[in-house]
């Protein structure tokens, strides 16, 4: 906004200099028009930006030029160089003409640049064919990238924003498998290879082991390498390389790892949104030119594609009339929509916390151990991981009511929905994990191989609920509605809808707890994996068979950001989690896992310190002291500032660069409408000589009908003849 | 030329090669295509050209709202009519292929939307534009106060110099943004 009202203070100073040009919004007929006249076409500029169009499209324009010979051949001569000179750098390919006219321009480049010698030609032959060969490459690889089939399928016919979502899933399933190869490199591997210690019994199935404790983590599980308490340590006992510093490294390495990456992707998406977004705002403008996809070739999905632009562009105009129409609220109107929405907000916050209450009670109650029958202790064991669950399925479509009474605009709506449900999941399961922490710490038990149980019943049990929701909920109720499309129930459930941002928050939320459980069990990136793989099979065959694309278009790209930066909080509560973990074990010494017999990581690490040489130790003791954070953040500061002061620098220029565009421009109106004032008085005389020559150069061309010469092309006066020589 | 109805001479293969963004496979299937196209008489002629209609039947074109102007402004006939020849077909094929460079490719895509010819795009075809990418029937176009505003925005973007129109260096600002504009400007046979 800022920004618009400097342009147009920029625009008035102009206008004030600029006497030739009235008024802003209404563009007068004079100054539409002046593109249309002939000097315009000689404008160096224009010509540098169209070097070809002479060639076809334009040829009236070239041949008015032509027949106008006394309009200064020696200045056109002048003005042509610059272009020429670019043109005659440029590869015959990228000029934008037709294969006649580039034959042309190539026989005339021939003549200026004869010897090319054979080295040079080889060269060039070279570097064509190597780039082709590069370009067959690359498209062989990106052939390879699993499920482009299937993206190519539904981005036709759901949209782009789908399309997000499962690459999206896609990348989580690539992030999974890095932290299965980093699990396997640092922890599975060196267990494997160097055996455990020496008092730990041989794993074997079997006494009160049970194919439930699959589903509850008991029993077998408990004792296999699944879980934190498998990894006792080894024969591999240097004091820098040893199981448990390997596994701390492996954990850390895929924190950080994790870190970088979405990080990354975070920038890159938020890079991304700051371009196209409001700062230099092109939306609606790259909406239009941009909008249509040439290569849909399906008459589906051109309709398809038809109303998703329709719809969008209808999003927009509403969202932008909404904003006015918000500008112009009276104060009694206001008032009372703050008070709609402070009383909203009291109610989500009550719904939060009696979500947590309820989430609390369940905990509590699936820590009672008691005697029953199989499947009520079953269902008490996941007690906790129903409640979390279910309330996240249930909470964010009750979100996404209240959002809507709250007068927002679209785009609003689904952020503040976004926000509220992502606040829900994290809170929730940080509820969760602190309150096993509580208990579990108090008992002597091993109380890692709890926690690590316990996310691992979560993730399996978000699992079947993905699993359910789409057999016994989303395909019998398709099927319903096909089979009976009159009945009651099939007209009440509606049409089904993929609601992207839900089922990403659901990513983001089991990545997160993907994250946090790492440590407590190892192997729960390869469950990941396995998981995930398994729901994008899922959720492909829910959209495929039972949803009909969205109405409304979703924003794929204005969201991301905020789905990587939620991923981006799974990190820290992952981090948190796991430093508050460290911490805890100098308190309360752990009693199994790598870490069993009194050890902490700090004793391990110290260890390893100890034993290097002198001065590696006391560079690694200064590394961690106070006295080189204080140049560390010095330096920080230092760097940031020079990149903000080098962006504020930068915008500073292009504002300038826009001015001068806009400068440059009405010199060239002015000039343009100048010359064309003249013009006219000369042409009045000339007029009649023109015509006269004109229709002798129509008599010739009559006599002589080669339909297909060059020559023909450019000449109006064809056309003018062709009746005749058709009959 | 040596341009035969079976096969093209390979002269001009590797001339044509040359002078587009296409690849030799490229080359052949389209002659190949544009063969199947061509009215039995004009087999042997490389001059001949296919009329417009002929050419939107291929499927690649079918779907697409633009592409009757696609063949007018690829097309060389001084009739205007959009019929095509084979080297305005591959001409046509380069522009839309994998290969192409931003330049050309806005290049053209500037040249398709501006429909009435004028080198620049005014008010009117921006509205046919917008007619095409929403679908032109009654109850698919927006209506004349959505149109309104929607051109007063892009106008407002993208029009920097005000002059009420948007020229081909603003176009190709616009566009130069666009990540993803090289990749939906393609058609591939």
């Amino acid at each position: 906004m800022e920004e618009r009202s400097a342009n147009n203070v920029n625009f008035v100073r102009l206008l004030s200099d600029e006497s030739t040009y009235s008024d802003m919004d209404p563009i007068n007929m004079d100054s539409c028009e002046y593109y249309q006249t002939e000097i315009f076409d000689q404008l160096p500029s224009i010509q540098v930006f169209r070097p070809g169009w002479n060639g076809q499209g334009f040829s009236d324009a070239c041949e008015a030029d032509q027949s106008a010979p006394d309009m200064g051949e020696s200045s056109q001569g002048q003005l042509l160089k610059g272009p020429k000179d670019k043109a005659s750098v440029l590869p015959l390919r990228k000029l934008a003409m037709c294969i006649q006219a580039k034959r042309e321009a190539r026989d005339g480049r021939k003549l200026q640049t004869r010897d090319i010698g054979f080295w040079e030609s080889w060269r060039q032959s070279q570097s064509i064919n190597r780039r082709r060969a590069w370009e067959q490459v690359t498209e062989a690889l990106s052939g390879l990238l699993p499920w482009q089939q299937t993206l190519h399928t539904i981005a036709g016919r759901f949209g782009i924003g789908v399309k997000a979502y499962f690459v999206f899933l896609r990348y989580l399933i690539y992030l999974n498998l890095l932290h299965c190869v980093i699990v396997c490199g640092f922890i599975l591997g060196p267990t494997g290879f160097y055996g455990r210690g020496s008092n730990s019994e041989p794993l074997r199935f079997g006494g009160n082991d049970s194919i439930l404790d699959f589903f509850l983590g008991k029993g077998y599980l408990n004792r296999s390498a699944v879980f934190f308490a498998f990894y006792t340590r080894g024969s591999l006992n240097l004091p820098c390389l040893n199981t448990p510093l390997l596994y701390f490294a492996g954990i850390l390495t895929i924190l950080f790892l994790s870190l970088i990456v979405v990080l990354r992707r975070t920038t890159v998406g938020y890079k991304h949104t700051w371009m196209l977004g409001n700062r230099y705002s092109v939306n609606v403008s790259y909406k239009i030119f941009c909008g249509w996809d040439f290569t849909i070739q399906d008459p589906a999905a051109a309709v398809l594609k038809h109303s998703f632009i329709r719809n969008d562009l209808k999003l927009f105009l509403e969202e932008q009339s909404f904003s006015l129409r918000e500008a112009q609220r009276t104060l009694g109107q206001r008032v009372r929509l703050y008070l709609l929405r402070f009383i909203l907000n009291i109610l989500v916050l009550a719904l939060l916390s009696g979500a947590f209450y309820l989430i609390y009670l369940a905990i509590i109650r699936s820590m009672v151990e008691g005697e029953h029958y199989w499947l009520v202790s079953l269902f008490i064991q996941y007690l906790a991981p129903i409640t979390i669950t279910s309330v996240n399925l249930v909470l964010p479509y009750v979100f996404c009511k209240i959002s809507s009474f709250e007068d927002y605009s679209f785009t609003m709506q689904v952020n503040s929905t976004l926000v509220r449900s992502i606040f829900l999941k994290l809170a929730s399961l940080g509820i969760y994990l602190f309150f096993l922490f509580k208990a579990e710490l108090t008992k002597n038990d091993c109380w890692e191989n709890v926690f690590g149980r316990e996310i691992y019943k979560l993730c399996i049990f978000n699992f079947l609920a993905t699993f359910c929701n789409a057999f016994l909920l989303n395909y019998p109720r398709k099927l319903l509605q096909d089979t009976y499309p009159e009945s009651l129930l099939a007209r009440l459930s509606g049409k089904q809808h993929f609601l992207v941002p839900f089922n990403v928050l659901d990513l983001v939320y089991i990545q997160t707890v993907y994250w946090v459980g790492v440590y407590y069990c190892p192997v729960l990136p390869l469950i990941g994996t396995v998981i995930l793989v398994v729901t994008f099979n899922i959720k492909k065959f829910t959209i495929l068979k039972c949803c009909e694309a969205e109405q409304r278009f979703f924003r794929a790209s204005s969201s991301s950001v905020l789905f990587h930066f939620m991923l981006l909080l799974g990190v820290f509560m992952a981090a948190t989690t796991l430093g508050f973990n460290l911490y805890q074990q100098d308190v309360v010494m752990s009693t199994c896992g790598p870490f069993g017999n009194g050890e902490t990581v700090f004793n391990v690490t110290r260890v390893c310190v100890d034993s290097l040489p002198s001065l590696a130790q006391s560079t690694l003791r200064y590394l961690a002291s106070e006295a080189f954070a204080l140049p560390l953040i010095l330096a920080e500061i230092i760097i940031l500032t020079s990149y903000v002061s080098r962006g504020q620098a930068n915008q500073k220029a292009i504002e300038r660069l826009k001015d001068i565009l806009v400068i440059s421009s009405s010199d060239k109106r002015f000039l343009v409408k100048q010359h064309a004032t003249m013009l006219r008085r000369h042409k009045s005389t000339r007029r009649v000589r023109r015509v006269a020559t004109e229709e002798g150069a129509t008599m010739r061309h009559c006599k002589d009908p080669a339909p297909y010469t060059q020559t023909d092309y450019n000449t109006v006066d064809s056309q003018a003849c062709l009746p005749t020589t058709s009959t | 030329m040596g341009t035969t109805a079976s096969q093209l001479g390979k002269d001009s293969l590797a001339e044509y090669q040359e002078l587009t963004f296409l690849t030799k496979q490229e080359i052949l299937l389209a002659h190949k295509r544009f063969t199947e196209l061509l009215h039995k008489d004009h087999k042997g002629d490389p001059h001949a050209r296919v009329p417009m209609d002929r050419v939107l039947t291929l499927p690649e074109l079918k779907s697409n709202p633009f592409r009757k102007r696609i063949c007018h402004v690829f097309s060389t006939s001084e009739q205007k009519d959009g019929s095509l020849t084979f080297e305005d077909f591959l001409d046509l094929l380069s522009a839309f292929s994998d290969s192409a460079t931003l330049e050309i490719k806005s290049h053209y895509a500037f040249r398709i939307f501006d429909f009435d010819d004028d080198g620049t795009l005014d008010s009117g075809d921006l509205e046919k534009l917008v007619n095409c990418l929403t679908g032109d029937t009654d109850d698919t176009r927006l209506t004349t106060e959505e149109m309104r505003q929607l051109i007063s925005n892009i106008l407002e973007e993208s029009d920097i110099d005000k002059d009420g129109t948007v020229n081909l260096s603003e176009f190709q600002h616009v566009i130069s943004r666009s990540p993803d504009f090289v990749s939906s400007f393609k058609i591939v046979l």
